[in-house]
């Protein structure tokens, strides 16, 4: 019984990926694409939470609600005005970093030193009103922008091409953040209140207010992830959930703050979920990814990127 | 006025005389349940045009008294020993499984399957711990990891076709394991008695919390929970203790999912392992207190209930409920971050040695990352 189970569910998928490697199978460069594209907006949603995760040691459960607040903005400005989506993604952006700060200062600034079920149930509280006020405004159905881009051919691979768009966002924001986080002196002030709180505090560093920004920074690239999501995939009000587990895996999986980290660990998310979903039945690739979470949590906590001396 | 005040006073002496009794917590327990089992008969009974029945039905109850059981459970692990579990939902999940997928395919009662599902539940639970405390996994991470092992049960279970896959499993008929409708076949055809059948399953976890909260294992658990370093230095192997209360926690919220499986009429992966159902167990807990026993029971009847009202005030907005609801769990954490319970402490219903324990946690508590 096992032994068929082991023969039909992992050797065939296997023999069959051999295969297609020997015989130099198309497929498997269009899966690569795929998984790549995938990948990066998968990178691009759990940067939010790795960056207020990794300086504010919050776990936002309203992550999920801000990218689907993000999706819905842009959409909204979008079919509201005729805007260009690509320019509604500053809205996104713009709206979200105000309502992270709004946030922060009203509710995760007077808890942040209690005990952490209540950061817990703040975020869950604010991610339930968020939702629901999507619902209320804009009802449980599902919206999209209807825009067709086209595709890219490139050796006999087609790349969408707003999917490769919300890529090369995920990118350069990587990039943006990180020369912020490296090269600025309010950056450092981040990574320092990230390195040691109570350290920060001592030498001068405004803690609270670094709390504010990093709030609102994780806010807004939720609102950019959205943004770009919406060119793409339709939107409902619910959509955030899976953004939001996928989101916690590879911030563990890439190491908790770490922007590089949390790219590598959206690719291989994303790969995994576009090879698995292609050669393994139904969503095997699922409990590969969520397998693969759990052995991490265990083995290696601080991830691939992630700092040794991690509290934990 | 003053009348009233005079009576509030007294009131309270009494409270406090009863307190200080060796038998007072166990007065509180009787007047409590006795209160619980009364309220199906309270619902219809109309004070000046107002009838709580207009608000709440046998069935919000219930669902109430479900998560005041999977609350208390959770709290022998989480709250006693700060140890923050995320992923109680797997052990929910297991139990709603085991009883289920044993009586639609091989005819076993229920009650039976309530018995496996909850030791398989112990054993996963103690696997679980085994690997956290071994690996010594705290705060954020115990959390993720144990949200993690829920997760992938989730998974596994959605492709099984043995359990159903994403569709999950229909409740069995009664002919089909037991005799008929009633207690053996652990399903009735009136909501009031499973109501009485899950305020039983409340009264015996709640008297096996106190009971482990009073012994010498709930002030070892609670020295863990305090300064699990120090408490190690004076011998206590925590370790022991926390596979201890891991273990019971996960068997008992077992019992919860077997019933949730007798009780609705269908379970999926995506309901009993869910994200929702994990914060569902914690939230009576968080809300009510952590780490205390009546706590967790108040706070399932304010978050619940609260829900359901607001849903039948507002048929015409979905969402409005959810609205309330989420301002109601952001205030409540930000004005009483130590529980509804501690509310009581305030106000100068000073509690005993119980509640002092309780007060401790919020403050003094040592940050994980020292």
């Amino acid at each position: 019984m096992l032994h068929l189970a082991v023969q039909s569910g992992v050797l065939e998928p296997l023999r069959e990926l051999f295969g297609d490697l020997i015989g130099l199978n198309p497929v498997l460069l269009q899966l690569l694409v795929f998984g790549l594209l995938l990948g990066g907006i998968y990178a691009l949603a759990a940067l939010g939470l790795t960056m207020i995760f990794g300086v504010m040691d919050i776990v936002n459960f309203a992550h999920g609600s801000f990218l689907v607040l993000g999706m819905f903005s842009s959409w909204w400005v979008s079919s509201t005005f005729g805007v260009s989506p690509f320019l509604t993604i500053i809205v996104s952006v713009v709206l979200l970093f105000v309502l992270g700060v709004a946030l922060s200062v009203l509710t995760i600034e007077p808890i942040i030193e209690k005990p952490e079920e209540n950061q817990f149930i703040v975020t869950l509280g604010i991610s339930f009103i968020i939702i629901a006020l999507l619902e209320i405004a804009f009802g449980a159905d599902s919206r999209s922008l209807g825009i067709q881009l086209g595709n890219y051919q490139v050796l006999g691979a087609s790349i969408p091409r707003a999917q490769l768009y919300a890529l090369v966002i995920a990118l350069l924001s990587i990039v943006a953040c990180w020369a912020f986080l490296y090269y600025t002196k309010l950056g450092r002030a981040l990574r320092a209140t990230a390195d040691n709180r109570d350290a920060a505090w001592y030498m001068g560093i405004n803690v609270p207010r670094i709390d504010h920004l990093t709030f609102g920074l994780g806010a807004a690239l939720a609102g950019l992830g959205g943004g770009a999501i919406v060119l793409f995939s339709p939107v409902d009000p619910f959509a955030g959930e899976t953004y939001l587990v996928k989101a916690f895996v590879i911030v563990v999986l890439g190491g908790l703050g770490s922007f590089p980290g949390a790219l590598v660990g959206g690719l291989v998310i994303g790969l995994i979920e576009v090879y698995g979903s292609y050669y393994l039945p139904g969503t095997v690739y699922e409990i590969v990814i969520f397998g693969m979470f759990v052995v991490l949590l265990y083995v290696k906590p601080t991830g691939l990127f992630g700092a040794e001396e991690v509290s934990r | 006025m003053t009348s009233d005040r005079a009576s509030f006073a007294r009131a309270r002496d009494t409270y406090s005389r009863l307190n200080g009794t060796p038998y007072g917590a166990t007065v509180k327990l009787v007047v409590g349940f006795a209160f619980l089992a009364a309220l199906p008969q309270l619902l219809g009974v109309s004070i000046l045009g107002f009838s709580l029945g207009a608000f709440l039905s046998v069935n919000v109850l219930i669902v109430t008294l479900v998560y005041a059981t999977a609350g208390q459970a959770w709290n022998i692990m989480s709250g006693y020993t700060g140890y923050f579990s995320f992923g109680h939902a797997a052990f929910f999940g297991v139990g709603a499984y085991v009883t289920s997928k044993l009586s639609v395919a091989f005819g076993i009662n229920p009650w039976i399957g309530l018995l496996v599902g909850a030791l398989v539940a112990g054993v996963i639970g103690l696997a679980v711990g085994f690997l956290n405390f071994r690996y010594d996994l705290r705060g954020h991470y115990f959390a993720l990891a144990t949200f993690a092992i829920a997760l992938l049960l989730q998974v596994v279970v959605r492709n099984m076709e043995e359990f159903g896959a994403a569709v999950g499993i229909y409740r069995p008929f009664p002919g089909d394991y037991g005799a008929e409708f009633g207690l053996v076949a652990m399903q009735f055809r009136e909501p009031n008695s499973y109501y009485y059948l899950i305020l039983s399953f409340l009264l015996v976890v709640t008297v096996v919390a106190w009971l482990i909260k009073r012994s010498q294992i709930g002030y070892y658990l609670f020295a863990i929970r305090e300064n699990e370093d120090a408490a190690a230095s004076l011998g206590i192997s925590p370790f022991r203790y926390k596979m201890f209360a891991i273990g019971t926690s996960a068997f008992f919220t077992a019992w919860c999912g077997a019933f949730w499986s007798m009780y609705v009429e269908i379970i999926r992966p995506s309901t009993v392992f869910g994200l929702t159902r994990n914060v569902e167990i914690l939230l009576p807990s968080v809300i009510g207190g952590v780490g205390s026993v009546p706590g967790t029971i108040i706070g399932s009847f304010l978050v619940f209930p609260l829900s359901e009202a607001l849903r039948v005030s507002f048929p015409d907005i979905p969402g409005l409920d959810t609205v309330v609801y989420g301002i109601a769990l952001v205030l409540i954490a930000l004005l009483l971050p130590n529980g509804v319970i501690s509310l009581g402490d305030r106000l100068g219903w000073g509690e005993s040695d119980e509640v002092n324990r309780e007060s401790m946690s919020g403050e003094e508590r040592p940050s994980d990352d020292d």
